[in-house]
């Protein structure tokens, strides 16, 4: 790899941090607005469900997420607040569906500590100010003017140091905050201020209330007319306000959400740590509270935010399992919960751990994650492209085309199959066993090769052979007319469609026929310039029956040609360029808009926007999918069509909101496709592939599959064994039965195909799971299972013991051979030079394989090297060790195998905090640190003094937004030696917010290239909010703030291709690169992932 | 989980409760069919290509004054606009607070200053409030007072203050 990189998503964040709802896209309509760190997605409620209206990138981390409404608006705000002090407000513009920038503002201050218990950001409720708790000690203020701008900010000193929670209070006549805080005796209160905007400081408020529920930690604003506060407890919760106070006793728990049910305020949703959620009921007479009730509803996910829809609908979003859209019912279920869950949304986060696997051995990576955490923790398996699942597959070598047939026009199912050879035409058809078996069809000439299948009118079939065009009954199956070509001339290509039939013989003839009932009538025919290479009639316009134009590719001056039905006359030529002849073409359309697909013999394909009206071709842009010829075919899935490429690398290709999409089919080589609707095997393809006929149906056309495999308990480690065909995974289960809270560790053994559990370790009480690895040792041909832990006793800050375990596979039990004890945890486990490299708190180690007198084996301490704080993550590479040190950023160590010993070689001297690392390359490493950045350090061996040569260069700095727990080797994607992307070597991170990225290395040229274009795209694609890319992207942590470099923003680069074609335009000029270049170099990448 | 086999039974006891609070969910008419429908997958992602630049004055900054030299300002313009109001109510403010002020402003003249401390010494029997506002004035300012009220000039500073007393 190099220092040159590319850093693009590949799954989005999916950990849902915050929501509200609200009218933000009209007076009248009511959305749901959901924060997932990065993105924001605005979604309307109607009637029947959740529509999705937006997807919004924000340069930020969001930190808060508000709705509010200025006076004199009729429809709400948004306010969001990111983890590096900026904010903005954006206001929605109907007209054109987008975000307006109302206000924003930088509110970081120089001095200040940051909170350790999470930034707050709220709105007073009257609209007068916005408060941010950002540091401790300082309460800001930004003032709203009357007529509901903002003003300037100021700070506000705030006495409480260890703020909980700050809220304003309702029914005020002076803004007041409710303070929720903990003294330096560890005890909480509660305290009101009121905001005097005048002279910029607090006024003590109404009331106070000391001495709260040690566990105190959220506070609910109670709306008018109660007003007042709800203060909620790990064991009690209060309801406090001037003039009244209730609480009541609940069941030990930490409550980590609520939604506000009524607009009055007398009912909520609360949601614990446990995934439980309550009601809590304000019981009032008039406007005097009378009590609180809380009642058990059921189980969700662990929830993070609850949102109030509508009608008992109830949005659930969560950082730690699948979010959820529930409904109330008035009635229990049989297990007696209210709560049914309708929908789940999937969530990767937090992405603990990951492992890259080939599981179908396709040459295609699968990525399978311990996601989520606590009772909803577990594995996803993530998969690029689209699967076919396969139904029934036959023996066939020599496929040259197929086409399916009903038996009437009025059949909704396919009922043959026509499989034409180089010098026969094979039928086969469904029987009553709903087997296929070969049949016959009178009329069909089946003694040679057929060029062209089709259903007809009036009951018909059409066959097109090299000779002659059969019109068949597809009752009698008896020939009833036929079209002989002119002696001398045959038939090269031919398309048809219900009504019509267009071919093309030798010596630049084009025939057109109309089909009526039981005749063929040859209606026109063209000399043109050139031979014809192909030839499409789909019919795209309102008749489904008869097509107005046709599109023919031509030899020699290589072009793609649109004619006029049923006249022939040329309307449109169009150059492709290049010495690759059209191979096929397409005539389709997708959501609306025409396109003419063409493509080429080396695999390239270019599409065209048509007009249907005029025949013009516009917006030309060009992607390869492949290295060979390209057949291409729609189908419909679902209700919707997408067309089919067959090729060396199959591609679905489709449409989502008006913008082409490649999806790779997980399929090694497919020479023909066609769809194959039968009774038996509905909505299938049939599929034509090294010598086999499948007939499967198809995955879902997307472009990332995600299959759940629910653990109910915490997978932190993961790590798959070819040769046993499992993954073991080390797990902890929380159990939360007893009185005290507990948990197991545990090492499961599951099936790499079924993901069923095969078998169990469990470690020692106190006993932690810390890493986990399959390798072999010299000198024995047995593939192990090494598991490294830790005793995590409570009253110790560091483990001081801990174990590794040798297992091995058999006859699927899990089998402890050998065992050795260690002064630490276990951190890292490597497979080094066929023994054990271990990281073991401040250490590395290397142990031994070692052959008993007894034959048994065990584990034998070799060297090791101190010199750590604590070697968390460890990668190797031959005889060198990159270690990422809690604190203390990347070094590298090299072993001496004549000496047996550990060296360091050079470290980086900055103090980052590691995640993760990974060796890019001999000379280049990767780390992610804990301020959500990335680097890059280069070895120095040129260096001319040994202090040069100690030092790990930086070479690159990322911010990234996403906390990386893991890098791979690996890809995503099938890998294709001889395409341009097949060269480039890539590495996948898994992050806390469930983000799956992918960061490639590039070639110098490249680079530099992308780099130009990235700059470009700044000025054309504006941050949302005017938060600015430059910035978001910078390295920044505690200590310093410095520009990107050498790593480049796959995101913004890749949105490209969803410019509009005046701003690709804009950009090509400034680029002096042509647009279609620009759009086949993105789309290249754009197959990284 | 041992814990989800409690649940029902708690649930069962609570039963009727959560039936009872579950009625009349607020409703607007929305998610109200029975085939709900949400296909979240194909969302248009937004490219923003418009300008994003709040208004010119909606661009948010920090007031960067240091906390304790805004709060001291702050009062030292109320003191200021209440000693030039005699009737002013700025006898609110602690006299020690004002002393602190006066030395940190460098306007404020030698002379005031010490009128000002003189006045805390010689004023600290007195709580009367217009006492310490007349304090608060020179000779020249109680003079041309007295002189508004057609009282006699002489005499010291407090023979002033005691004449401008007796006539209010």
């Amino acid at each position: 790899m190099s220092v040159w990189n590319y850093v693009v998503t590949a799954h989005k964040p999916t950990n849902v941090t915050n929501s509200c709802v609200g009218n933000f896209t009209g007076p009248q309509e009511l959305n749901l607005i959901i924060a997932k760190c990065t993105r924001i997605e605005i979604l309307l409620l109607t009637p029947l469900g959740l529509q999705p209206i937006l997807d919004v990138p924000i340069y930020g981390r969001i930190a808060t997420l508000q709705l509010f409404r200025p006076h004199g608006e009729a429809q709400d705000f948004l306010f969001i607040a990111t983890e590096r002090y900026k904010f903005c407000v954006l206001q929605w513009d109907a007209e054109t569906s987008e975000l307006i920038t109302r206000a924003m503002g930088d509110v970081s201050d120089r001095i200040g500590r940051p909170t350790d218990n999470g930034q707050i950001g709220i709105i007073d409720p009257d609209c007068r100010l916005i408060g941010l708790h950002l540091y401790d000690g300082l309460f800001k203020v930004i003032p709203f003017d009357n007529k509901g701008q903002l003003k300037e900010a100021f700070n506000i000193r705030l006495e409480e140091l260890q703020v909980l929670d700050i809220q304003f209070l309702y029914g005020c006549s002076k803004p007041t905050i409710v303070v929720l805080y903990q003294d330096n005796k560890d005890a909480r209160h509660v305290k009101t201020y009121e905001v005097a905007l005048k002279d910029k400081d607090f006024v003590e408020g109404p009331w106070a209330q000391n001495n709260l529920d040690n566990g105190a930690d959220l506070l609910i604003p109670v709306p008018p007319p109660l007003c007042g506060v709800l203060i909620i407890g790990e064991e009690t919760i209060v309801y406090c306000s001037a003039n009244a106070f209730k609480a009541i006793p609940i069941r030990p728990s930490i409550t980590r959400a609520y939604g506000r049910v009524d607009a009055d305020g007398s009912r909520y949703l609360l949601g614990d740590h446990a995934g439980l959620l309550h009601l809590l009921v304000i019981t009032h007479e008039k406007e005097k509270v009378t009590g609180l009730k809380i009642e058990l509803l059921g189980e969700t996910s662990i929830a993070s935010t609850i949102s109030y829809l509508d009608n008992a609908f109830v949005y659930i979003g969560s950082s730690y399992g699948d979010s959820q859209l529930v409904k109330l019912n008035l009635q229990p279920d049989a297990k007696g919960s209210y709560v049914e869950v309708l929908e789940r949304y999937v969530n990767l986060g937090p992405i603990v751990d990951f492992c890259v696997v080939d599981l179908e051995r396709q040459g295609q990576g699968q990525v399978v994650t311990c996601s989520g955490a606590y009772k909803d923790g577990s594995l996803r398996v993530v998969r690029n492209g689209i699967g076919i699942n396969e139904q029934a597959s036959v023996e066939l070598q020599g496929i040259k085309g197929m086409w399916s047939l009903r038996s009437s026009t009025d059949d909704p199912h396919d009922t043959f199959l026509v499989v034409s050879f180089i010098s026969e035409t094979r039928i086969l058809a469904m029987n009553l066993e709903d087997e296929l078996e070969e049949t016959e069809i009178e009329g069909f000439c089946s003694q040679v090769q057929t060029l062209f299948c089709h259903d007809a009118v009036f009951n018909q079939l059409v066959q097109v052979t090299s000779s002659s065009v059969r019109l068949v009954s597809s009752t009698s199956r008896e020939l009833k007319n036929e079209w002989f070509a002119p002696a001398g001339y045959s038939i090269n290509v031919a398309t048809a469609n219900a009504t019509q039939v267009l071919l093309a013989t030798g010596g630049k003839h084009l025939v057109y026929l109309e089909i009526g009932d039981g005749v063929l009538t040859q209606k026109t025919h063209a000399q043109l310039d050139f031979e014809i290479s192909c030839l499409d009639i789909n019919p795209i316009g309102e008749n489904p029956n008869y097509s107005q134009l046709a599109a023919v590719g031509m030899w020699t001056d290589i072009s793609v040609q649109i004619y006029s039905l049923p006249d022939l006359s040329r309307i449109t030529k169009e150059h492709l360029g290049g010495e690759i002849i059209p191979r096929s073409v397409l005539l389709c359309a997708f959501e609306g808009i025409s396109y003419l697909l063409c493509a080429l013999g080396d695999g390239h394909l270019l599409n065209f926007i048509l007009n249907t009206s005029t025949g013009e071709l516009t917006d030309r842009k060009k992607v390869s999918l492949g290295t060979q010829p390209i057949t291409l075919r729609t189908f419909s899935s679902k209700s919707t069509t997408h067309v089919f490429a067959a090729s060396d690398r199959p591609t679905v290709i489709y449409s989502s909101n008006k913008k082409l999409l490649y999806s790779n089919v997980n399929l090694k080589e497919v020479s023909h496709m066609c769809p194959f609707n039968s009774a038996a095997f509905p909505d299938s393809l049939a599929i034509a592939k090294e010598g086999e006929l499948t007939i499967g149906t198809i995955d879902d056309i997307q472009k990332l599959h995600i299959r759940s495999i629910p653990l109910g308990e915490h997978a932190r480690r993961i790590c798959h064994q070819e040769q046993s065909r499992t993954f073991a995974i080390s797990s902890v289960k929380y159990n939360q039965s007893s009185a005290e809270d507990s948990e197991t560790h545990f090492i499961r053994l599951l099936d790499d195909q079924s993901f069923d559990l095969i078998t169990y370790y469990q470690l020692d009480a106190f006993e932690y799971g810390c890493s986990i690895l399959s390798c072999s040792f010299s000198d024995d041909s047995n593939v192990y299972y090494c598991v490294g832990t830790a005793y995590v006793l409570p009253e110790e800050n560091e483990p001081t013991k801990g174990r590794i375990l040798v297992f091995t596979v058999e006859d699927g039990k899990l089998q402890l051979v050998a065992e050795k004890e260690t002064k630490g945890a276990v951190y890292s486990l490597n497979a080094f030079n066929g023994k054990l490299l271990a990281a073991i708190n401040q250490k590395i180690q290397i142990y031994k394989w070692t052959l008993r007198d007894d034959g048994t084996r065990e584990l034998q301490s070799e060297c090791g090297h101190h010199g750590h704080i604590l070697a968390l993550y460890v990668q190797t590479r031959g005889d060198f060790i990159v270690v990422g040190d809690l604190m203390k950023s990347i070094s590298l160590l090299i072993y001496k195998h004549e000496e047996s010993s550990i060296e360091e070689r050079a470290r980086d001297y900055n103090a980052n905090w590691m995640s993760a690392v990974e060796i890019l390359d001999d000379d280049v490493y990767l780390g992610a640190e804990n301020f959500f950045n990335l680097f890059s350090v280069r070895k120095n061996s040129e260096g001319a003094t040994d202090e040069e040569r100690g030092r790990l260069e930086v070479v690159g700095e990322y911010h990234l937004g996403e906390f990386v727990n893991r890098f791979r080797h690996g890809s995503l994607v099938m890998r294709l030696p001889d395409s341009d992307v097949g060269q480039i070597p890539t590495v996948i991170f898994g992050t806390v917010n469930g983000v799956i990225g992918v960061i490639a290395s590039l070639p110098q040229e490249q680079y530099v290239f992308l780099e130009k274009l990235q700059s470009n795209l700044r000025k054309v694609i504006k941050g949302v909010g005017g938060l600015s890319h430059e910035q978001w992207r910078s390295f920044n942590n505690e200590k310093k703030t410095v520009d990107a470099k050498n790593f480049l923003d796959g995101d913004l680069i890749e949105s490209f291709l969803d410019l509009s074609r005046s701003k690709m335009d804009e950009i090509s000029k400034q680029m002096r690169v042509s647009v279609e270049e620009l759009c086949k170099r993105v789309e290249e990448l754009t197959r990284l992932h | 989980m041992e814990g989800s086999s409690s649940q029902p039974s708690d649930s069962n006891q609570t039963a009727s409760g959560a039936f009872k609070f579950l009625q009349n969910l607020p409703s607007r008419g929305l998610l109200s069919s029975t085939f709900l429908s949400s296909n979240p997958g194909g969302m248009r992602v937004y490219v923003c290509v418009r300008d994003t630049s709040p208004p010119e004055d909606q661009h948010i900054q920090t007031n960067q004054q240091n906390i304790l030299i805004r709060s001291l300002t702050l009062k030292k313009q109320k003191g200021e606009s209440s000693s030039k109001d005699v009737k002013g109510a700025g006898a609110a403010e602690g006299s020690r607070k004002r002393v602190a002020e006066r030395v940190l402003e460098s306007r404020t003249s030698a002379k005031r200053a010490a009128s000002q401390s003189s006045s805390r010494q010689e004023g600290s029997g007195s709580s009367q409030a217009s006492s310490r506002d007349f304090q608060g004035l020179t000779v020249e300012r109680l003079r041309a007072l007295l002189k508004a009220k057609g009282l006699s000039l002489k005499g010291k500073k407090d023979e002033l203050i005691a004449r401008l007393k007796s006539s209010s």
